[in-house]
């Protein structure tokens, strides 16, 4: 069953049910499979046109163009509001879309965008010039196309069909539980996997979707989770984090009626998980691993074993990982998955097809598995830095200086250097008020690293460049 | 007084770099090839020290003439002057 025939089941058996909540306005089942069929009944979408581009934000109404348009069996090609404009041409000139659509908030934004023959819309303006026309739609076997940062300047479009999505959200259902009883609170954007995925796991059990804008308005999820009675909550490990610098006490009464905490990512710093697990005793904390190419591809539910606690799990059921070592005496390579939550190909891009052998997604992602299967992520392929041939894991010479308890941050990262090709420097935030200087930090390293690894550059900062996955933008630091 | 200060600073250094070389195995004049493990990664580490304990910036040519503790110190001594 694709999506829509996922909304219209709902619509059938769970008609006044409060299918979809956001900071405006809530709606039932069946008010959002009216609006989705209004939505992609109006005469842009009757259009023969393959590809519709929707500037996705959080909120209901983007909810409904992102099922319209599916709905009236185009693709959507989903954009981040807050996309450069560099970003927007790239992308545009790789997907080809044969119009746009975006918000009245983002219009003015696009305005400047010197294309004739690509018209950009606002999705108010759609809905207006509609009427319900109630047919079952030829739906087209591509959902929706994302494009992922990737190494180089080439645009890399991962077009994620309906089969993806039905094997990844069934796979987060049987492993996490969702019910239709449950109310699944995310403040994740919706042009992004994760939160995505969490929409089409409300949609798939029945169960109510509450959307929120931002993941930096602590206070508003908080008292979100009490307003709607919240049982299941997606975040990023930074704002579990970040949650922990608030009273113990004070989140035990927050998260009291919460069954399930999912984040993703990255690894979870170990305090968090620790932390967290505190918390919410002995309800589920977990992660999984994947990326927009390979959604979800293990999970990993916390438990009292701590030695996992720095884990990201075990492969999700029908996904195959392997390990590509860079040395036949090490543990560590580059990850491989193989599985039908992984794209066939790229969108139009010949270069990173080359990254699908025999349907295995090499990764870029560097990380092992323990005898037991449970995947451990170490970096990034990119980020290795190759000092005179002695290759480095920026990771591991952070981990090592964390372990200063004067120092709240540091970030490592490679830098030309004459002799070497590269070396290596550490960016640091240090703690309020300590007196930490660069010997003791150099000491330390000296102590607990080998000589290669040793930062030949220490630099101290007011902040570290993190998207709003809290994961490092290497790039702005090379 | 200074010039004692900044001697006993690369002296530490040389200790740090070097964590199993005695009292007794350190000399001002004693060259890189007569060190157990002062290879190219070492070289890089004294300058780094150096460097950050001094708060200074030492040239491509600089690093590669520095062969022992007297090399160092100078080349230190010179940037402060």
């Amino acid at each position: 069953m694709n999506i829509i025939d996922l909304l219209r089941d709902n619509a059938k058996k769970y008609p006044s049910k409060i299918g979809f909540i956001d900071e405006k306005k809530q709606i039932t089942f069946q008010e959002m499979l009216d609006h989705v069929e209004k939505f992609s009944s109006s005469e842009l979408l009757k259009k023969k046109n393959q590809i519709i581009s929707l500037i996705l934000e959080n909120s209901i109404d983007c909810i409904i163009a992102y099922l319209g348009i599916i709905n009236s069996g185009k693709i959507v090609h989903i954009i981040p509001p807050n996309i450069s404009k560099k970003n927007f041409i790239n992308q545009i000139n790789s997907s080809k879309p044969n119009a746009i659509i975006c918000s009245d908030k983002n219009w003015s934004n696009f305005l400047d965008f010197n294309n004739k023959d690509i018209l950009i819309h606002t999705n108010k303006e759609i809905i207006s010039k509609s009427t319900i026309q109630k047919k079952n739609q030829d739906i087209n076997k591509i959902a929706y196309l994302i494009y992922t940062s990737g190494t180089t300047s080439e645009p890399k479009g991962a077009p994620i069909s309906h089969e993806m999505i039905e094997f990844t959200t069934k796979n987060i259902v049987k492993v996490l539980g969702y019910s239709k009883d449950d109310i699944d609170l995310t403040p994740l954007p919706l042009y992004h996997s994760f939160g995505l995925g969490c929409l089409h796991t409300s949609i798939y059990v029945g169960s109510t979707f509450v959307l929120l804008k931002n993941s930096n308005n602590l206070e508003n999820i908080l008292n979100s989770l009490k307003k709607y009675n919240v049982t299941t909550l997606a975040v990023v490990p930074a704002t579990l984090t970040k949650f922990l610098r608030l009273k113990k006490q004070y989140l035990e009464e927050k998260f009291s009626n919460i069954r399930l905490i999912i984040t993703n990512s990255t690894s979870i710093p170990k305090d968090t998980v620790n932390d967290f697990k505190a918390i919410i005793k002995n309800r589920k904390l977990a992660t999984y691993y994947g990326l927009t190419e390979a959604s979800r591809s293990t999970f990993m539910v916390f438990n009292e074993n701590s030695k996992l606690d720095e884990s990201v799990g075990k492969p999700a059921p029908g996904v195959k990982i392997k390990i590509k070592k860079f040395d036949e005496k090490l543990e560590i390579g580059e990850i491989l998955i193989q599985g039908k939550n992984v794209i066939k190909n790229y969108w139009d891009n010949s270069i990173n097809d080359k990254n699908l052998e025999n349907g295995w997604l090499q990764t870029s992602d560097v990380g092992y598995l323990d005898n037991d299967k449970n995947l451990f992520l170490v970096g990034r392929n990119d980020d290795i830095i190759n000092i005179g041939g002695e290759k480095v894991i920026p990771n591991e010479i952070e981990e090592i200086i964390k372990q200063i308890p004067e120092i709240e941050d540091v970030v490592a990262f490679g830098i030309d250097n004459e002799i070497f090709g590269k070396t290596i420097k550490v960016n640091i935030i240090k703690k309020k008020n300590s007196n930490l200087d660069k010997i003791k930090i150099l000491s330390y390293c000296l102590k607990n690293l080998e000589k290669f690894k040793i930062p030949s550059k220490i630099e101290f900062v007011d902040k570290i460049p993190k998207n709003e996955y809290g994961k490092v933008k290497r790039s702005m630091l090379k | 007084m200074q010039d004692e200060k900044i001697k006993n600073d690369v002296k530490s250094i040389f200790f740090e770099v070097f964590p199993k070389l005695s009292e007794n195995e350190f000399a001002w004049g004693k060259e890189q090839k007569n060190y157990d493990n002062w290879d190219s990664f070492a070289q890089l580490n004294i300058i780094t020290f150096a460097e950050s304990k001094f708060d200074v910036s030492f040239s491509l040519d600089e690093s590669i003439e520095i062969k022992s503790a007297n090399d160092l110190l100078k080349c230190i001594s010179s940037h402060l002057k």
